[in-house]
Parts: structure tokens; C-alpha cells; sequence
């Protein structure tokens, strides 16, 4: 190899590191509560990202869902519209208690049909990821995409919210204090994220600054 | 009365969904509320300044947990796998992966096998040349067959391909007879590639390369 060509590799490298050197391009380095939202999501992802596992960060700023693991992103999910009820009560790190149900098909040894995989199209398009310390996200694709799953999904929502406001008002109990997270995303990538996330899985939230203070 | 508590009720419901309504977050969240620049006063300027150098510290410190050497990259959802070496992919190939079926296990009322590729981070094990199959019982049983009683006939020659990395507990990255079959999830847990890419990857990866799946 030539020494031209190993100090444009090196050239090429060290743009690299300087490129990944800032973990949120679109961070208003001037405005002290994106800063202050920015490094807390960093210590978090830094625990995270210093084990062997993947993890979920949604940038609510960049609207995006990344899975990672190691600090590296494995697969984006572009988020079309969010809603976010009581963000200030967001901290730390949520790990999701279970997956979305999967249907999966029993192999017969006595038949001799081929038992069908199952594929990202058996994925749910709208579902509810229910993480520890508590934390809802509802996911649900598109209005445009899937306009009748899209009012489903928002019915039950809404429904949840009924009920909880009622009991509280017959019960004496205070009204729920834990966030809701509400997703809009492409009903491919409602699918694409159903199928990725894990049981106990890691999430952290990165809130634009105007939400929590 | 029933007229008015219907009313009621409903008057309840709609502010209800009106509140719930999803708007894009630029609605929800005008950006313009946030003031654009801190106040230019000297505590201020102070405490922008080291959260600035907390946020580049902290950059940093993440960007060196990312891996230097190359990994693998298996995205179970659409059958591909990827050698990278930090951000450049070196690698992409087709691939199978886990089927998610189900097989009971006979004789165990409550026990089944699922199989499911393992999602999370790995390390290559192992590296074999003309691996053999050591069929698992489930193989055998899945087919209707009995559970050999001599180890010897739990042996398969020549349908892992040319070469096989280890991942534990069993599962391989391999070759595989069926190569119409790549795109799809139809495997036991294992990650079958054709011949070109296997050989590749076994040329590209060492003990201890991290093979991260999701």
C-alpha cells in the first residue's frame, strides 16, 4: 500500500471521529436546557452502551427511534407526529416489561405440510409498550397510512384516559402521574419496531427542552 | 335526569379526545418557546460553558465505547447480515434467520422449544472448516423420527457449508443447502448464508468478533 493511499485512510478515519465526536448534530449548543436534556441522555446511553445488549433511544428533538447497542445505531425509525403527557416525570432509564404478543405457529411432526415462518408482515401495526418505572408509548401507524387501525388505536388511548380519570374520581385517588409516550410511524416500521424490541429492553427518551421545564 | 348525565358524560368525552387529539409535535411543542440564547450575564455564561464542555466530554466518552474492530450486524427483521467497520458496511448479504415457530417437547407438558434467533451482542467462538452437523434432538422429532440412541447417527456431513463461527449455545453462522431460501425466516435459531458471503465473513471475522443481532 502506497503512502498516499494510507494518509487518505487516515485522512478518512480521523473525519470520521470528528464526525462522530458529537452524539446530537442538531443540538442548540447555546440554549442551556437542550445541553442539560443532552448530557443526561448521554450518561444514561453511556451505562447502556458500556454492556453487551441493544437498546432503544427515542429523540423526540431529531424524531427519530434508533436501536443501538455499543453506541452505534443499528436501525432508525423516522417518527411522523408525537404527543408526550407528562414529560417532566421522564428520568432515567425504562425498561420494557413485555414485547407485543406474537402469534406463532405450532409444528405438527405429524403433518406433512411446512409449518409457515412467522415475518415482520405477522407484526401488530398499533400496540402499547408498557416499561418500568412506568411509562406507556402507544404506537400506531399513520393516519394516512391505515386510517381505520389509526382510530382504533387512538379509541383505546382515549378509552385508557377515561377510565383512569373516572376512577380517580370516584375513588379520591390523584389522576395517573406517569408519562404517555404517543407514536405516529409508518405501519412498516410499527412493524419493524415490534419485532426488534425485547423483553426487559432499555429505553431512553430525549425530550426537546421546552417540554420538561 | 338520564338526558343530562348522557350530556354530561359526553361533554366529558369530547374534551376528552380533544385533549388527545395527536398533533405533529411542532404543534404541541413550538420550538419558538425556547429562548433562543441564554442571558448574557457573567453566572450564565459560566454555566453554559461547562455544560458545553460536559456535552463534548460526554460525546466523546461515548464515541470510544463504539467497537474498532469489525463487527457483525444481523438485522433478524429483513434476513440480512453485515460485516462494518465502524460505519462502513464491508459486507451486506442476504441471509436466514429464525423461523419463531414452536415444537413441543414430547413428554414434557409445559416445555417447547421456540425457534427464535437470540437477539443482542455475541462473540465468534468458533471457527470451523467442514463443519459436520451434530443433529439436536429436536431435528429428529420435528420429522416424526426417534431420538437416536448412538451419537454416531446424530452426525450429518455436508449441510453447513464450507465453514462454520459459533456464537454459543449452539448456534452457528453457516452455510446452507437451501439457498432459495435466503431472505426469509426459516431456521432453527441458526444464521445460514450462501457460500460466497459464509466465506467472506469467515475470512473477515476473528475469535471474539462482536456479532450484535436485533
Amino acid at each position: 500500500m502506497s503512502l498516499f493511499t494510507i494518509a487518505i485512510l487516515l485522512l478518512l478515519n480521523t473525519a470520521s471521529h470528528a464526525a462522530e465526536n458529537t452524539a446530537f448534530p442538531d443540538l442548540n449548543l447555546k440554549d442551556p436546557g437542550s445541553l442539560q436534556e443532552a448530557t443526561r441522555v448521554l450518561e444514561e446511553e453511556i451505562n447502556l452502551a458500556a454492556r453487551p445488549q441493544t437498546y432503544l433511544l427515542i429523540d423526540l428533538v431529531a424524531h427519530t427511534i434508533h436501536i443501538k447497542g455499543r453506541g452505534v445505531d443499528l436501525h432508525r425509525i423516522p417518527i411522523i407526529a408525537w404527543s408526550l403527557k407528562i414529560p417532566e416525570a421522564i428520568k432515567g432509564t425504562h425498561r420494557l416489561i413485555t414485547r407485543p404478543p406474537i402469534q406463532r405457529r405450532k409444528i405438527d411432526p405429524t403433518s406433512s405440510l411446512e409449518q409457515q415462518p412467522i415475518s415482520l408482515a405477522d407484526m401488530p401495526m398499533d400496540y402499547t409498550l408498557s416499561f418500568t418505572p412506568a411509562l406507556t408509548i402507544d404506537v400506531s401507524p399513520a393516519l394516512e397510512d391505515h386510517p381505520f387501525q389509526w382510530i382504533v388505536a387512538r379509541g383505546t388511548s382515549w378509552w385508557r384516559q377515561f377510565n383512569a380519570w373516572l376512577a380517580s374520581l370516584f375513588t379520591d385517588q390523584s389522576p395517573p402521574s406517569s408519562p404517555a409516550l404517543t407514536l405516529e410511524i409508518s405501519s412498516e416500521q410499527a412493524q419493524s419496531l415490534a419485532w426488534s424490541v425485547v423483553d426487559g429492553m432499555p429505553l431512553i427518551i430525549r425530550r426537546p427542552a421546552t417540554t420538561h421545564k | 335526569m338520564i338526558r343530562i348525565s348522557t350530556t354530561f358524560s359526553s361533554l366529558i368525552l369530547i374534551g376528552l379526545l380533544a385533549a388527545s387529539v395527536p398533533h405533529s409535535s411542532q404543534t404541541i411543542l413550538p420550538r419558538s418557546q425556547t429562548p433562543p440564547h441564554p442571558q448574557p450575564d457573567n453566572s450564565s455564561g459560566h454555566h453554559l460553558q461547562s455544560l458545553q464542555a460536559r456535552y463534548k466530554l460526554l460525546s466523546a466518552r461515548l464515541s470510544r465505547l463504539k467497537p474498532n474492530q469489525p463487527y457483525i450486524l444481523v438485522d433478524t427483521a429483513r434476513n440480512h447480515l453485515y460485516v462494518k467497520r465502524q460505519d462502513v458496511i464491508v459486507l451486506d448479504a442476504l441471509a436466514s434467520t429464525g423461523s419463531g415457530t414452536i415444537l413441543d417437547k414430547p413428554g414434557e407438558a409445559n416445555d417447547q422449544w421456540i425457534f427464535d434467533t437470540p437477539r443482542g451482542e455475541f462473540r465468534v467462538q468458533s471457527k470451523l472448516t467442514n463443519p459436520a452437523w451434530v443433529k439436536p434432538d429436536w431435528a429428529f422429532i420435528e420429522e416424526g423420527l426417534q431420538v437416536p440412541q448412538n451419537p454416531a447417527d446424530r452426525v450429518e456431513q455436508g449441510v453447513l457449508g464450507d465453514y462454520a463461527l459459533g456464537f454459543g449455545k449452539g448456534y452457528f453462522i453457516h452455510g446452507t443447502l437451501y439457498t432459495r431460501l435466503l431472505g426469509k425466516n426459516v431456521t432453527h435459531g441458526c444464521i445460514r448464508l450462501n457460500d460466497g458471503d459464509l466465506k467472506s465473513v469467515y475470512q473477515l471475522a476473528r475469535i471474539g468478533t462482536p456479532i450484535v443481532i436485533f
